[in-house]
């Protein structure tokens, strides 16, 4: 009998892995699609878009966290010297719009802030999935109807080493008590019932971690109400090219 | 009416296209669930299809394989390539593919490339 290596494991566990997130990416077009010709029959009334148009947004959603199950698979034995620089600029207008199509039910504007040299951060497609991460899980915890997000960025020094960080705010998010008091790794243990919220935001502290950056979450006004959301992704700068 | 060959080992995908695509006007001229029997109702049809829509992960013979046995058929041969795999895109172009979509797409997106792949 040939004896299985550690290594060989691990790329069995890969390929299956990645053959069940294919199959669910498959199962989510056709959900998907036959979603957008229920919406597209005409006979549809306002209620039952409503309900049709959260699907949607909840299977793009799916879409998404698959995706990140196949990006941490393909990141996690990465170092940052193996990542390409990705443009800032292009992820977030990117997210953008991928997050205005996720959820056809809402009305979501997201500032961007204007583009300029040097832009750059060490992450390849991982820095433009964690974006669209940020900008989902926002979402996720914002009950509005309509919602204003906005992004900034600035420049860093962070343990001597140059970067930058993306700063998200929602002035209407809510975010779940726990994750305020708590490590979200902490809260997310600790209570099963929030984490279908707070998965997004588990990601993309992990993500940003991987990359050599940094994460956290905080109100945006604990003094006022609504007190809001921020994230904070930190993320090292790349060198020009 | 422009016409359509489906390539995609899952039925329900093949279903879904065929659906949609007769829903807006197009017409199916045959379905295919690997790339070795796209490959051969191609070659077999006497009218070829205008677009052909290419799944990439397929038993027997891959999506690539596929596009790059069709294009030795028929260089001008649209090939549209739809994957959940983005990692292939760059392979697909370069066996002849005219286009790219990364599932799940938009319904809208399929029309939207199949309008500007007809018109080409």
């Amino acid at each position: 009998m040939k004896t299985e290596t550690p290594k060989n494991r691990e790329q069995k566990f890969a390929y299956y892995m990645d053959l069940l997130s294919h199959d669910v990416l498959n199962n989510n077009q056709a959900v998907l699609g036959y979603l957008e010709l229920i919406l597209a029959s005409g006979v549809v009334d306002k209620k039952t878009r409503k309900y049709a148009e959260k699907a949607v947004s909840h299977i793009r959603t799916s879409t998404i966290l698959v995706d990140n199950v196949k990006r941490l698979m393909t990141t996690r034995d990465m170092d940052s010297s193996e990542l390409k620089p990705t443009d800032l600029m292009v992820a977030m207008n990117s997210a953008e719009r991928d997050v205005v199509r996720m959820f056809p039910d809402r009305k979501i504007t997201v500032k961007t802030p204007s583009g300029g040299p040097g832009m750059r951060v060490i992450g390849d497609n991982a820095a433009t999935d964690l974006v669209l991460n940020l900008l989902v899980s926002m979402v996720r915890l914002d009950p509005s109807d309509a919602i204003t997000l906005e992004l900034k960025v600035s420049e860093q020094i962070v343990q001597g080493r140059e970067c930058l960080q993306i700063t998200l705010e929602d002035p209407t998010a809510q975010m779940p008590r726990m994750a305020k008091d708590k490590p979200i790794e902490d809260a997310y243990q600790e209570d099963s019932s929030i984490a279908v919220r707070m998965v997004g935001i588990l990601y993309c502290k992990m993500m940003a971690v991987m990359l050599g950056g940094g994460f956290e979450v905080r109100e945006l006004s604990p003094k006022t109400e609504p007190k809001g959301a921020a994230f904070v992704a930190t993320l090292l700068k790349a060198g020009e090219p | 009416m422009t016409s359509v060959l489906i390539v995609d080992d899952e039925l329900f995908i093949v279903e879904l296209y065929r659906d949609i695509l007769q829903l807006r006007g197009y017409k199916i001229v045959g379905t295919a669930f690997d790339g070795e029997e796209a490959v051969r109702k191609y070659s077999s049809n006497s009218e070829k299809p205008d677009v052909v829509i290419m799944d990439h992960r397929m038993p027997v013979m891959n999506g690539v394989q596929a596009t790059r046995e069709i294009i030795k058929m028929n260089p001008k041969q649209k090939v549209i390539f739809v994957s959940a795999d983005v990692m292939v895109e760059k392979e697909a172009r370069e066996a002849g593919a005219i286009d790219f979509l990364p599932k799940p797409f938009r319904m809208d997106d399929l029309i939207e490339k199949m309008q500007k792949v007809s018109a080409q």
